[in-house]
């Protein structure tokens, strides 16, 4: 499991359940490992930028003038201005308020979303591991409200080892229900002979689940790969393109050193000519 | 109009009398504001205009046939400037056009092409300061004419770096079997043109001005990028191979630039050339437009082999 970031809480502010209030710190428990690429240009690997620009005109627009605009009907927007929106915005309040609490396993895992730990500010020690004893006693999960950044989550707040943690949720309109997908509800017959050999071959399979078990493969090999290019060792993936123009490329390249070196033992007959090894 | 503008109009009117050269050729271009400073220095649309009028014979065939983007300065030099492709559509009916298929498949632009004084005298009369064309010509769009290296000093450097830097190109390109020509920006740099006038196209000037870029950049990476990114400017010259495309466009020679004074891009010999590196003389490599009028009489266009000269790039 990974370590709890050491770094900075993205939020503060306290629980709220009946009379008790606890301060605490939200820490973020989950980094995602997403490699990052850059787009360059192909010709000199300057990083490209991204401009919006208007296609009525072909312009450049620049960030004073870009409104947002709500698409009511095809082409027609309702202009919504930053301040219409802070005026209706949640109010920034610094509790995470315990509505309800219930059983862990009557949520299904689609509603989580973000998980983050919970840490009791030092004044909030005691509170904070009563009300987690508490829960892990009843075995029952608060489920709470939370405003972060502007805007309003439903969470899941549960004890998970020694700590509290707080899973942000979907709401109930935001998940999609199953019934709307295609194909699932004809009318077919399961063969009993059938489903026992499945369930023999499920158990047979069956283990406990370890996490650490599964690696992401993929991510793996391009870290690799990178970590070899940068070594300067060629990947050779593109028979195809390493016959043909890059050698007609390295004889100019070649050519051209050689007539760059030669105008330095003409002019500059002071500075020795450094000339590099072949391309 | 405010005060201020109208201000400056009487206080160069003053000056205007003292000036001789305001274009009073009968035409049937009428001309608006002649006596209207477009320069901080003072030198009025009118002289601007008798400018490019005076210099048609030389500066027209370098225009010809190419797909011209204006760069205009309603307000003067120092004002805000807009780029216009599009040949405005109050145009004259004699003013030609070209079209030009865009980026993508489906804009196309309709560009002026001038071929006459009186165009000359049209487009400066809309304030077009600078004059910007492609490399080809616009009947066949993927033939580049010439390639062309845009010398950019970075903070730090020289127009004097930057023509040692032409010297050593110059040769590089000699060893090879390609004779180059060379102008200034008319601002901070230079221009190296190296003539083809064949079937070579754009995709192999790109490449080519790439690897010569490259190649030099590699050689002398402390005072030479081929990078465009800004953080690897500072005290470097930046060798701009990538206006070697046909959707692109450089300043003309002989166009004026919008600066403070009307200076422009200017064709030198390799002598000059030489002769200014040796005396770390950089105002002996500078022409306004004045200067550049006296200059054509005595030396002609210094330019006309970038139309004229037919060479190959080494395959």
């Amino acid at each position: 499991m990974p370590k709890a970031s050491s770094a900075r809480p993205i939020w503060t502010g306290s629980i709220s359940f009946g009379l008790v209030t606890i301060p605490i710190k939200l820490y973020t428990a989950v980094r995602e490992h997403r490699i990052a690429f850059r787009s360059l240009h192909d010709q000199d690997q300057v990083p490209l930028k991204q401009k919006m620009v208007c296609p009525a005109d072909g312009k450049e627009v620049h960030p004073e003038h870009i409104v947002k605009g709500y698409e009511v009907e095809k082409d027609h927007f309702v202009i919504i201005q930053k301040s219409d929106l802070e005026a209706i915005a949640p109010k920034a309040s610094k509790a995470i308020e315990i509505q309800d609490f219930v059983d862990l396993d009557q949520i299904d895992p689609m509603y989580f979303d973000r998980p983050y730990y919970v840490a009791p500010k030092p004044e909030g020690a005691k509170p904070y591991k009563l009300l987690m004893e508490a829960m892990v006693k009843t075995k029952k999960v608060g489920i709470a409200s939370i405003v972060m950044h502007n805007k309003q989550y439903l969470a899941a707040l549960r004890p998970l080892d020694d700590a509290l943690c707080l899973e942000t949720m979907h709401f109930d309109d935001e998940v999609i229900p199953s019934n709307s997908l295609p194909d699932l509800h004809q009318k077919t017959k399961v063969d009993d002979r059938e489903l026992k050999i499945a369930q023999q071959l499920i158990e047979s399979l069956t283990t406990e689940f370890k996490p650490e078990k599964y690696k992401d493969e993929y991510r793996e090999r391009v870290m690799e790969l990178i970590e070899r290019k940068s070594k300067g060792q060629k990947i050779v993936n593109r028979p195809e393109r390493e016959s043909t123009t890059p050698r007609k490329a390295n004889d100019l390249i070649a050519a051209l050193e050689a007539s760059l070196a030669k105008t330095k033992t003409a002019i500059t007959a002071s500075r020795t000519p450094r000339r590099r090894k072949s391309a | 109009m405010s005060k201020v503008a109208r201000r400056t109009t009487k206080k160069t009117t003053a000056k205007l009398a003292a000036r001789p050269s305001v274009s009073t050729r009968a035409s049937k271009v009428p001309i608006s504001n002649p006596t209207k400073p477009l320069f901080p220095s003072g030198f009025t649309k009118g002289e601007m205009i008798d400018y490019y009028e005076r210099m048609a014979p030389i500066l027209l065939p370098h225009l010809r046939g190419r797909a011209l983007t204006l760069k205009r300065y309603p307000n003067g030099s120092d004002k805000l400037f807009f780029f216009e492709k599009n040949c405005p559509s109050h145009r004259p009916d004699w003013v030609e056009t070209v079209r030009v298929v865009g980026r993508s498949a489906d804009s196309t632009n309709d560009h002026c092409n001038i071929t006459t004084r009186d165009g000359l005298r049209w487009v400066a009369n809309l304030a077009a300061i600078e004059l910007h064309v492609p490399l080809g010509k616009a009947d066949k769009p993927d033939v580049a004419g010439a390639v062309a290296f845009d010398l950019d000093p970075g903070p730090g450097v020289s127009l004097i770096d930057c023509a040692r830097l032409g010297i050593r190109m110059r040769d590089m390109l000699a060893n090879i079997g390609l004779q180059c020509f060379a102008k200034t920006s008319g601002g901070k740099g230079f221009h190296l043109y190296v003539p083809l006038n064949g079937s070579t196209t754009f995709a192999q000037t790109k490449a080519f001005a790439n690897m010569v870029a490259v190649t030099l950049a590699k050689d002398d990476p402390q005072r030479i990028t081929a990078s465009m990114s800004k953080a690897d400017r500072p005290k470097r010259i930046f060798i701009d191979w990538s206006q070697n495309d046909r959707h692109k466009t450089t300043v003309c020679v002989y166009s004026i630039r919008a600066r403070q004074t009307p200076s422009v891009s200017s064709p030198l010999t390799w002598d000059e050339l030489e002769e200014a590196i040796a005396g770390k003389d950089e105002a002996s490599i500078r022409f306004d437009a004045g200067a550049m009028l006296k200059r054509v009489e005595r030396v002609g266009d210094l330019f006309k082999p970038v139309l004229t000269l037919k060479q190959k790039l080494p395959a």
